[in-house]
């Protein structure tokens, strides 16, 4: 953002008015920039257009590589020492599947990990700079970009709907 | 709940984390004396070998198995709070989910100390794990033992990291209401948490994926426990009952300890706001589901042994009824399916002295459990001339004595330096409350 540009933090006590003030924005020409709540909210993620997370993928990529490690690593230290016990075959492939169950929800909750560092992009303390400590109080936050000669204007539209700014 | 405000909710909980008086650090040097006293006998144990311990023949597995399969049982709990509720949509778990998972994961730290003990020789503990060693031998898939090692490490690393995502929103709070290098702290942890909804609509999908990956880990960590003893043809062990009796033993000893520590710390912390007396009748009547189910599952080994006309298993259960160990026995069976009974009649589910001893005694009646099903049988095996007995030696009791104070260590040190309520989570049930009238 050049020296122009300005955000304004619109502080919303209710989940509705900042949705509201969402929409506006949206519809407007200035920039919506982000919006942050101390709770998951539907009435601003639907006013956001906020599709589903693909998060679930990495877990699923995670459970199958996880079950292929598991069972295989089991089969392959039995042939590590094929020496015949008690006229059993060397391959217990029901028991094995016990071992590729645990891999397969370890390796799942990985995959869920690296979905959240990757999709979640965190750490990110950079984003700590744009960003007010009551949203994690009991307010929502509207951060909204515009040039620096609308920023009364944007300061307006933000109160009248009920917001406390921050600069 | 519902007039609870979300400053309310964040002003409560932050003020668990004000510094602590000297009775709170007294207690931390007394458990801290604890642990010192069981890592000196486990260095007696290491110096002079396995045999300190009682163990014997044919009793070769005493309180180090009993002890591990006790706090796995307690930490089953925080899982069925923080996912299974979770899953379900139960409220009421909400004030109490951290304080539960931060039991489990402390609880299968305690669990995984007992295989490192009872080795013997810890300094070959690596044999267990998947490495070319320079035996040339791997370890045996086929082996229950080897199954729960498997298990128990997955059990710890999945609670741990669920437990920790859980705490990323609360401690950005904290990060939010604290200066100097406190801030500093909790700004790292928090990982620069903004709450932002492009975060939310992540997080809240990983937590719904952890809560729906640690469902299945929890029904399967204590079956393979519970096959640790079932794929034994011990007799009294070689059951398909044992996975769901163990599983449902596990939630039922869990949800004890959660009320016997929520009861304290709610009256400690001032939480009863937010763990309202509704909270702990609710963790009552699952406690009266999970005791019915343990006692019923007493019946059936009984009645099975006594329908097979198996002499080996009529002659274990008899033992187990009326021989050496009678006396466990029917402390199990009273404290663990007859006593919560009492939470039928709501006067008692709502007395809080009533909640805190029936919920020690449940968790007497669950280490004797283990006491029973693990020493009643290899004590009183097939062979007549084999039978034995067993006795915990002094030794046995300093590393018991370790074990409880480790774990009442480590809790008693997060629930005043960490959210032991999940403020998000409050906040988004009273949210939940309002938005539904």
């Amino acid at each position: 953002m050049d020296d122009k540009q300005v955000k304004v933090t619109g502080l919303f006590k209710d989940e509705h008015q900042a949705a509201g003030t969402i929409t506006a924005v949206k519809d407007s020409a200035w920039k919506l920039i982000d919006v942050h709540g101390p709770i998951p909210s539907e009435v601003i993620s639907n006013a956001l257009k906020l599709r589903p997370s693909m998060v679930g993928w990495f877990a699923l990529a995670g459970g199958i590589i996880g079950f292929l490690c598991g069972y295989f690593l089991a089969v392959f230290t039995a042939t590590r020492w094929d020496l015949i016990v008690g006229g059993k075959p060397i391959m217990a492939y029901v028991p094995f599947f016990i071992v590729g169950f645990e891999f397969t929800i370890l390796f799942a909750v990985m995959g869920n990990i690296l979905g959240l560092i990757l999709l979640m992009k965190l750490p990110a303390y950079r984003d700590l700079a744009d960003y007010s400590p009551d949203c994690s109080g009991e307010h929502f936050g509207v951060v909204v970009g515009c040039d620096i000669r609308d920023e009364a204007e944007v300061k307006t539209l933000l109160a009248d709907r009920g917001a406390e700014i921050r600069t | 709940m519902k007039n609870l405000s979300y400053a309310d909710i964040d002003n409560t909980v932050l003020g668990t984390l004000q510094p602590a008086g000297r009775l709170y650090w007294l207690t931390i040097v007394l458990l801290f004396g604890g642990i010192l006293i069981g890592m000196g006998c486990w260095a007696y144990l290491i110096f002079f070998g396995i045999g300190v311990g009682g163990q014997n023949n044919p009793c070769f597995w005493g309180t180090y198995i009993i002890n591990f399969v006790f706090w796995v049982g307690i930490a089953h709990s925080g899982t069925l709070i923080s996912a299974i509720l979770h899953l379900l949509r139960a409220g009421w778990r909400n004030p109490i989910a951290r304080a539960a998972e931060t039991m489990t994961v402390f609880a299968v730290c305690t669990a995984g100390l007992f295989p490192l003990l009872h080795v013997g020789r810890i300094w070959v503990i690596y044999y267990m794990l998947p490495l070319p060693s320079q035996r040339t031998l791997w370890p045996n898939f086929q082996s229950p033992l080897i199954f729960d090692m498997v298990a128990i490490s997955t059990y710890l690393t999945v609670s741990a990291l669920f437990w920790y995502t859980g705490l990323i929103p609360d401690l950005a709070i904290i990060r939010d209401r604290s200066t100097g290098v406190r801030q500093n702290i909790f700004k790292i942890l928090s990982l620069g948490w903004t709450g932002k909804f492009e975060q939310w609509r992540h997080y809240s999908r990983i937590y719904l994926m952890f809560a729906a990956l640690a469902t299945p880990l929890v029904i399967s960590v204590h079956s393979v426990v519970s096959w640790d003893f079932a794929l034994g043809i011990t007799p009294g062990w070689h059951t398909t009952i044992f996975a769901p009796y163990f599983v449902a033993g596990a939630i039922h000893s869990g949800l004890a300890m959660v009320l016997t520590l929520m009861i304290p710390l709610r009256k400690i912390f001032k939480t009863e706001k937010i763990i309202t007396m509704n909270v702990l009748e609710s963790v009552a009547k699952t406690i009266v589901f999970t005791g019915l189910i343990v006692g019923f599952a007493y019946g059936t080994e009984q009645f099975i042994a006594w329908y097979s006309h198996n002499i080996v298993e009529v002659e274990t259960f008899h033992y187990r009824t009326f021989g050496h160990y009678a006396l466990g026995f029917w402390i199990m069976v009273i404290c663990n399916s007859i006593v919560p009974l009492l939470f039928f009649f709501k006067s008692i589910r709502t007395s809080i002295p009533w909640l805190l001893v029936i919920s020690i005694l449940v968790n007497i009646g669950m280490w004797f459990e283990r006491f029973v099903i693990i020493i009643t049988s290899v004590a009183h095996d097939f062979i007549p001339h084999t039978w034995g007995t067993y006795s915990p030696t002094l030794v046995e009791f300093g590393i018991m004595l370790m074990s409880f104070s480790m774990f009442f260590f480590l809790f008693l040190l997060f629930v005043k330096h960490m959210p032991s309520i999940s403020m998000t989570e409050m906040k988004e049930l009273v949210h939940e409350e309002q938005s539904h009238g």
